[in-house]
């Protein structure tokens, strides 16, 4: 179990970072709620504005 | 989550430091701090800093909310139920005044209707199969349960599913967010907040006399919960919105289909404004992302920290079974009730909206059938 936390957690590290570092860049970090006409957590919008 | 299935020690092993793992939890901790303060933002870090106090928290206190919620359906305790509350109310204390008066901030609401009860209610049955919640999963996975790393990889798919499904459910119908304050102003909203927490302590403890069993929360989930609900604060003041769970997982499960060639492009979920700048920038640009990936290295170097990491044996293929279909359940059920019990019901709740009290009561007959469900893959139903 210990050998497949280590590769789970450098392969995990390892795509966290690239994916971070070929990402463009966005600003401080957001929540889909910080989006204009979000109505939950995920952005989803108000029953009343669909 | 239960003690039981996080890794034991091997037999013989003495409780001593794994140098190795709190090095490595302690390393990509770092890491991740260090590329987001590059970028200069700060709050990031201390979205990273906070995710990482709360596994620690969560796995020294061993607060499990899925643990407190079936020993309370099948004996009627409620010390972890009370726990569970403590939480939103710490955390309620600065969310509901603070989402209200500044324009910085915001709580955590959500729509009423059938998306949200079928949502909590699948994700009620996959928490007691995979015997783990949102934050279960995160820090038992991180604290060296390997079933549990099923669990969170299935929980991952099933975000990605829900993120499909969500769409079609919204059309069903709704009512928009039922908010305390928006009828009660900042200070009367934490008011009938508090007040609900009230009533529903007051049901709860009623239960558990009526059937002669334990109602007095033990002294780890006591300062526990006060400790998770200040660093919820914390979270919330570093990420401007409550803590939350589940869209991290939606985003991670996402990136890595579409760099395997799915195209999302015609989702309707993925067309939102938030969920398409999730997926189009960094993944610690997420502020979900960035406390779930604390806290499981928080977790890893909590339990690397007091005992040799991960040394388990993995159990028996039917549990991993249940963990894989209970993830699954939990990642679809997630996205369809707008979060998890934390996103969802901690964090609807001490925003003082009412989707969170209906996630909840949607959410525990899930659990009941969840329960049922256990010894079909030989776990109790205790």
């Amino acid at each position: 179990m210990r050998t497949v936390y280590i590769i789970v957690l450098v392969l995990g590290l390892t795509a966290i970072v690239t994916q971070h570092l070929i990402s463009p860049s966005t600003g401080r970090a957001v929540s889909p709620e910080d989006f204009g006409g979000a109505c939950a957590p995920c952005g989803a919008p108000c029953p009343s504005k669909r | 989550m239960s003690t039981t299935t996080l890794a034991a020690p091997a037999a013989g092993a003495s409780a001593s430091i794994d140098r190795l793992f709190l090095s490595l939890a302690l390393a990509a901790s770092a890491i991740l701090i260090a590329l987001v303060l590059l970028d200069g933002h700060a709050a990031s870090a201390a979205l990273i800093l906070g995710g990482f106090g709360l596994g620690v928290a969560f796995l020294k206190a061993e607060f499990s909310y899925t643990a407190s919620w079936r020993r309370f359906l099948t004996r009627g305790e409620a010390g972890g139920m009370l726990g569970g509350l403590i939480v939103i109310a710490v955390a309620a204390f600065v969310i509901v005044p603070v989402a209200a008066l500044s324009p910085e901030f915001g709580g955590a609401i959500a729509p009423l209707g059938p998306s949200l009860i079928v949502g909590a209610f699948t994700f009620g049955i996959g928490m007691q199969l995979a015997n783990g919640c949102g934050s279960g999963t995160l820090y038992t996975a991180g604290g060296g349960s390997g079933r549990m790393l099923i669990a969170l990889l299935f929980f991952i798919i099933g975000c990605v599913f829900g993120s499909l499904s969500l769409p079609s459910f919204l059309a069903l119908g709704g009512i928009d967010p039922v908010l305390a304050s928006d009828y009660f102003g900042r200070w009367g909203g934490l008011a009938a907040t508090l007040l609900s927490l009230a009533i529903a302590a007051a049901i709860i403890i009623a239960i558990a006399r009526k059937r002669g069993a334990n109602f007095v929360p033990s002294r780890s989930y006591v300062v526990g919960g006060i400790v998770i609900g200040l660093l919820s604060i914390a979270v919330f003041v570093a990420g401007g919105h409550p803590w939350s769970v589940t869209f991290g997982f939606t985003v991670w499960g996402t990136k890595a289909a579409s760099a395997l060639g799915y195209d999302f492009s015609q989702s309707p979920f993925w067309q939102w404004a938030g969920p398409k700048h999730a997926l189009q920038g960094s993944v610690l640009s997420d502020t979900s992302s960035l406390t779930d990936f604390g806290m499981l290295f928080g977790a890893m170097a909590a339990a690397a920290a007091s005992k040799p990491f991960a040394r388990g044996a993995w159990p028996p293929a039917k549990s991993l079974l249940a963990a894989a279909i209970g993830g699954l359940l939990m990642g679809w059920g997630a996205r369809l009730g707008f979060g998890c019990n934390i996103g969802a019901f901690v964090g609807g709740v001490a925003s003082g909206s009412l989707h969170g009290w209906v996630w909840f009561v949607a959410a525990l007959p899930g659990c009941l059938i969840g329960i049922r469900l256990r010894p079909l893959f030989g776990l109790s139903k205790d």
